[in-house]
């Protein structure tokens, strides 16, 4: 809105979809600071109009994202007329996404829909003809814009922050009304009743920002568990997939006791890649924890890679462990396909014909699909195998994030209810302290604005409505 | 011969009449009061108390700014609360119960000693018009007095009716005549017209009741006086109210005869304030509760009557007596005057602009209750208004307005004008967004400036304002730069204060920041501290919730953009694309003065805001030009 005119904003200014490059636009006061956060090969004093080229990373600088190309415009003389920074990235969405998300992390906020042309226009960078045709283009976004970010929350969802609000409006309207009806001689609310709510809310507001796929992705990356009997090379497979040694290799069955794992990007998404323990009775303790860790990982995995050996009969005990998994959540890893000459049409009709796997199969929709789909033969000794596993797993991904139209919604959305978070734990410490109810009711009044924000609606006169409708009140 | 009888007619002598003609004379017009009953000048129609919460930083700010209603409150003042004085001082109210008849005695020479002011018995049955612009009144015989502008405070009393019971009477309230004529005539010219209704308790003869069973209450020894010019004692004597509970057969018997409430068998059309609720109202909407307290107040020290704080009720006489007598010590008590309800007129206030003055008729301002509110307070903030702005129109001076971030005025003014009201509008801290900011303690510093270029103190004053505040930042300074050493003598006075010693030398700032200590204990520690309450307190409060105050003024900073944003008179709505029917329906009716204002129309939408911004841009880039209306301060 409008008093936010002075926020550094970001958001990526070519068409979605997968363009070769995508551009990421940062403008405002502070775009070169933003930027530099992640792109730390810029230099402090940049040039304007000079692109310059390195890694992008995340903000901690633990991950590298991308490698990019970064072209800062200082002074005014930028298409927004303020301070701004032009990222250009690999075209994939999810990318766009992270990197997107850094930003934020950074200090920079999403620009709402045509904001960039907006301060263009505010600070006469367009001429009449220019500014009257991205006027009537605003005019008619705006227009929608309540309801859409309305539309955009999912339904069960915008369930959820609906009573969110009404937690927090029900929190404001007895503490307004502690102050303000002070004389009745009747305890309004207790601080314990008043804490057991802020709690309550800011559980809703956790699972909230859990249950949003797209925000736990880009904030946690995806998970990834290899799963298999021992020896038939998930090991090699994780050292393969993430091109450097992570989990040792030995002919021994059972030798890879710890659960080692990788975080590699995949499809634009940061993956953490696990290998487990083989699973088999263990014999030894160590072993077992191992076991133990392996399953629990599973359990939380979004993709679970089940490595066998093309070489072998697919066994009942792998089929009973097969078992266990979601078919949505599996791929089939057939290894070891030089050992039978690389020939994947004769591992193909082995495993369709495999007796203990009709079980696994009947369970699956559509077959045919999941053979296409979700069936690969490689051998960790043929790299162009592992690369093309790995390119069939990043379109996988990909695909499904992008179904999801409401990521950017979903990114805001999320902004506002980290800081929301932040806010109900500053009120929950204040009520211990008991500190006096209008400074508790400062920070739950910008929690209710923050989550009206998500609703799409405005701070209305609700408080004092509840205030009346629930109290009694003299002079 | 002039043209004109007066410069300034004010209507009514009520809390609002009286601001605003004092006001008129003070600012050097001939001004004029025209009244009913000139034996009720400031008179209290119903609970003989002034302030309380919100309502106390009203009388703080009307004073500031020049107006009479503190400093009759505190020569008259006969028991003293800061209520919520455990709370947080943004949410601290001063109450002051007041001898009713010494309050309008005191008023009325208040009147009196204006030269420029003349009172005048009679009632007002028109206002004079020449096309839109008002030109002064016509009075009951048909005489006709011209003036440059009229304020019309005539409370409750257009065509007023009075009921208790199933019986009605035409009238203002009780002993005075209701008012006919004037609504009709603005309803004819065009104004939106509604009823709101709001009743009072009985009053009782105080030998009546048995004060035993009742718990006394007492005031506070510090008193706190709403006027900086007041002195900090009491001016006469101190009396204690008493305590009392409404008991399960008291709600038996309202409950059984709730038939015969004429609110509650559809009589009354007026909507009734949920603020102050009749008896009825609580019994019926608050089903669970088995009690309701309510205070015994005197009305003066020497009147034997006492005000049943909470009770208003208009069931009929006789149910009054039965119910009352089930409250303890009021088994035998004898009425005096029973409650009612009243019935009355007023104008929905989205006819009026912030400056008061109607949009359909100019030189035409309407203050207090006539306008929806409910109290003196609220009364006298926007009788002081409109006198204000009536006056500068008279004048030639720029229009006076208070913005939310300034004073609880401000928000009173701007919820009526933008969003009018339903039912009768009480101030509660609640209203007001920015309120950490908006403390009793600090009046002074927020309308000091604005006070004296008013102009209606006099040098004496100006001198205490201006001293007040160069005291107060002294003290501050004087605070951030003194620093207090960690030595043995210090670090056993902290102790003895029951706080943690020094680690290194801090600033007496810094040390006043921590919870156990206040300007008292640093006066024992060495500091040489100026302990008058009207300095050390405010400095201390400023001290002491620095961190609070800042994040409301980093929130006041983020609205200001568009408060700043003023929007010229004559937008037409409809031409701003992307506004819904109903949005450009509303903003073409209240026309707001500030993209702000219109940000708080209910029904207007954070995009039409957007739109309309984007409006006035693409106007001012065609060349147009927009008179960004300068705001006056
Ligand atoms: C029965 C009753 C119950 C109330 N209960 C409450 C309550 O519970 N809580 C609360 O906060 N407030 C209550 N009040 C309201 C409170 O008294 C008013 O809010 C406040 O007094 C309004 O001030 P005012 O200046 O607007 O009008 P008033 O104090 O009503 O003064 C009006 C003045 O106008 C004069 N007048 C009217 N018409 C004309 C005319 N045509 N010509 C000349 N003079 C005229 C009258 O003589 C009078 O002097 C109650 C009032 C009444 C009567
Ligand atoms: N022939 C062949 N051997 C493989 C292949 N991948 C792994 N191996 C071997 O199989 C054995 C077990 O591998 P490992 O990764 O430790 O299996 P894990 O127990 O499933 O982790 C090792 O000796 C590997 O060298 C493959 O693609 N082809």
């Amino acid at each position: 809105m409008l008093q936010r005119d002075k926020d550094t904003i970001c958001a990526v200014s070519t068409p979605q979809g997968h363009g070769g490059i995508s551009v990421i636009r940062v403008s405002g006061p502070r775009a070169l600071d933003v930027s530099r956060a992640l792109c730390r090969f810029l230099p402090k004093n940049p040039e304007s109009h000079k692109a310059y080229f390195g890694t992008l990373t995340t903000k901690d600088q633990q991950v590298e994202i991308d490698e990019v190309l970064a072209l800062p415009f200082l002074g005014s003389k930028s298409f927004t007329g303020e301070e701004v920074v032009e990222i250009s990235c690999h075209g994939n969405p999810i990318l766009v996404q992270w990197i997107l998300k850094e930003l934020v992390t950074s200090g920079a906020r999403l620009a709402e829909r045509g904001e960039f042309t907006y301060r263009a226009f505010m600070n006469g960078k367009l001429d009449l003809v220019q500014a009257e045709s991205v006027l009537s283009m605003i005019e008619s976004q705006t227009q929608q814009s309540a309801q859409q970010s309305l539309r955009q929350l999912k339904g069960g969802l915008s369930e959820v922050v609906e009573n969110i609000e009404n937690e927090l409006t029900w929190c404001l309207a007895h503490l307004e009304a502690s102050i303000d009806f002070s004389q009745e001689g009747i305890e309004i609310v207790s601080s314990d009743e008043l804490k057991l709510r802020l709690s309550k809310i800011k559980t809703s507001v956790d699972d909230l920002m859990k249950s949003y796929t797209a925000g736990r992705i880009l904030r946690e990356g995806l998970q990834i568990a290899l799963a298999g009997v021992p020896n038939v090379g998930k090991s090699s497979l994780l050292n393969s997939l993430m091109g450097e040694e992570k989990a040792i290799v030995t002919d021994v069955p059972g030798t890879t006791r710890d659960l080692v794992e990788g975080a590699f990007i995949l499809g634009g998404v940061r993956v953490l890649l696990s290998d487990t323990a083989g699973l088999r009775e263990a014999q030894d303790k160590v072993e077992k924890i191992g076991i133990q860790k392996s399953l629990l990982r599973q359990k939380e995995a979004d993709y679970i890679l089940f490595a066998f050996d093309v070489s072998r009969e697919f066994s009942e005990e792998e089929a009973k462990i097969l078992e266990a998994y979601p078919t949505d959540k599996v791929f089939l890893i057939g290894n070891k396909l030089d050992l039978i000459g690389g020939d994947t049409q004769k591992a193909t009709q082995i495993l369709k014909k495999s007796p203990s796997l009709s079980n696994f199969f009947s369970r699956i929709a559509n077959p045919e699909q999941f053979f296409k789909e979700r069936v690969f033969f490689v051998s960790t000794f043929d790299k162009k195998s592992v690369d093309s596993l790995r390119n069939a797993l990043s379109k996988h991904v990909e695909m499904s994030q992008i179904e999801d139209q409401t990521l950017i919604m979903q990114t805001r959305h999320f902004e506002n209810l980290v800081k929301v978070e932040a806010l109900i734990r500053a009120a929950r410490e204040l009520v211990s302290q008991d500190s006096s109810a209008e400074f508790i009711a400062l920070e739950l009044k910008q929690a209710l604005i923050l989550i009206q924000e998500i609703l799409g609606k405005r701070f209305d006169d609700q408080i004092m409505d509840r205030v009346f409708k629930e109290f009694c009140i003299g002079k | 011969m002039s043209l004109y009888d007066y410069d300034l007619i004010v209507v009514g002598a009520g809390h609002a009449g009286i601001e605003a003609c004092l006001v008129g004379a003070r600012l050097g017009l001939k001004t004029l009061m025209v009244t009913t009953n000139t034996d009720r000048i400031g008179y209290m129609s119903c609970n003989p108390s002034i302030g309380g919460l919100a309502k106390g930083h009203m009388v703080r700010e009307i004073d500031v700014l020049g107006g009479e209603m503190g400093l009759a409150a505190d020569a008259t003042c006969i028991q003293f609360k800061r209520l919520n004085s455990r709370k947080g001082p943004a949410v601290r109210g001063s109450r002051v119960q007041s001898d009713k008849h010494k309050y309008s005695a005191f008023m009325k020479k208040a009147l009196q000693n204006e030269k420029h002011l003349a009172v005048l018995q009679g009632e007002v049955k028109k206002v004079l018009l020449n096309g839109k612009t008002c030109e002064g009144v016509v009075l009951q015989d048909g005489s006709e007095i011209r003036s440059k502008a009229v304020v019309l405070t005539t409370g409750t009393f257009l065509n007023g009716v009075m009921h208790v019971g199933m019986t009605q009477t035409p009238g203002g309230r009780i002993g005075d005549q209701a008012s006919h004529g004037l609504s009709d005539q603005l309803l004819e010219a065009g104004f939106e017209v509604k009823r709101l209704k709001t009743g009072t308790p009985a009053r009782l003869h105080k030998d009546s009741i048995d004060w035993s069973k009742t718990i006394p209450q007492f005031g506070d020894d510090r008193f706190y006086p709403f006027s900086f010019k007041s002195p900090h004692a009491y001016q006469l004597d101190q009396i204690a109210c008493y305590l009392s509970r409404t008991t399960e057969k008291t709600h038996e018997i309202i409950r059984n005869n709730l038939h015969l409430s004429p609110m509650y068998c559809g009589i009354i059309e007026g909507v009734g304030p949920r603020y102050c609720p009749s008896i009825e109202d609580k019994v019926v909407r608050f089903a669970d509760r088995d009690s309701h307290q309510t205070f015994l107040e005197p009305e003066g020290l020497d009147s034997d009557l006492i005000y049943l704080q909470g009770i208003s009720t208009s069931l009929p006489l006789e149910v009054q007596d039965q119910f009352l007598r089930t409250i303890p010590g009021l088994e035998n008590v004898q009425v005096v005057r029973y409650g009612y309800a009243v019935e009355y007129d007023y104008f929905e206030p989205t006819q009026i602009w912030h400056r008061l003055e109607t949009r359909p008729i100019q030189r035409l301002f309407l203050a207090g209750q006539i306008n929806g509110t409910s109290g003196y307070e609220e009364a006298a903030a926007q009788g002081f208004v409109a006198g204000i702005n009536a006056a500068h129109a008279i004048l030639n001076r720029p229009e006076f307005v208070l913005n939310r971030d300034q004073a609880y005025i401000g928000v009173l003014i701007d919820d009526l004008v933008t969003k009018g009201t339903r039912e009768p509008y009480r101030m509660f801290t609640s209203r007001a967004e920015h309120r950490l900011v908006l403390r009793e303690d600090n009046t002074i510093d927020r309308l000091a400036d604005l006070s004296i270029k008013i102009g209606l103190h006099g040098a004496e004053a100006v001198d205490l304002l201006n001293d007040l505040r160069q005291r107060r930042q002294d003290l501050h300074e004087k605070l951030q730069n003194t620093k207090i050493y960690p030595n043995a003598e210090t670090q056993e006075k902290l102790l003895s204060l029951k706080t943690s010693p020094l680690l290194k030398s801090v600033s007496y700032e810094e040390l006043l920041r921590r919870a156990e200590v206040d300007s008292q204990s640093l006066a024992s520690l060495g500091f040489d501290i100026d302990l008058d309450p009207n300095v050390c307190e405010p400095v201390e409060i400023q001290v002491k919730y620095a961190g609070y105050i800042k994040k409301q003024n980093e929130l006041i900073e983020q609205t200001r953009r568009l408060e700043g944003l003023i929007l010229p008179d004559h937008i037409s709505y409809s031409d701003i694309k992307g506004l819904s029917t109903e949005e450009t329906e509303k903003l073409s009716r209240i026309r707001p003065r500030t993209l702000g204002q219109a940000q708080r129309i209910s029904g207007v939408n954070p995009s039409a805001i957007q739109a309309i911004m984007i409006y006035l841009k693409s106007r001012r880039l065609a060349g147009e030009e927009l008179p960004l209306g300068k705001q006056s301060k």
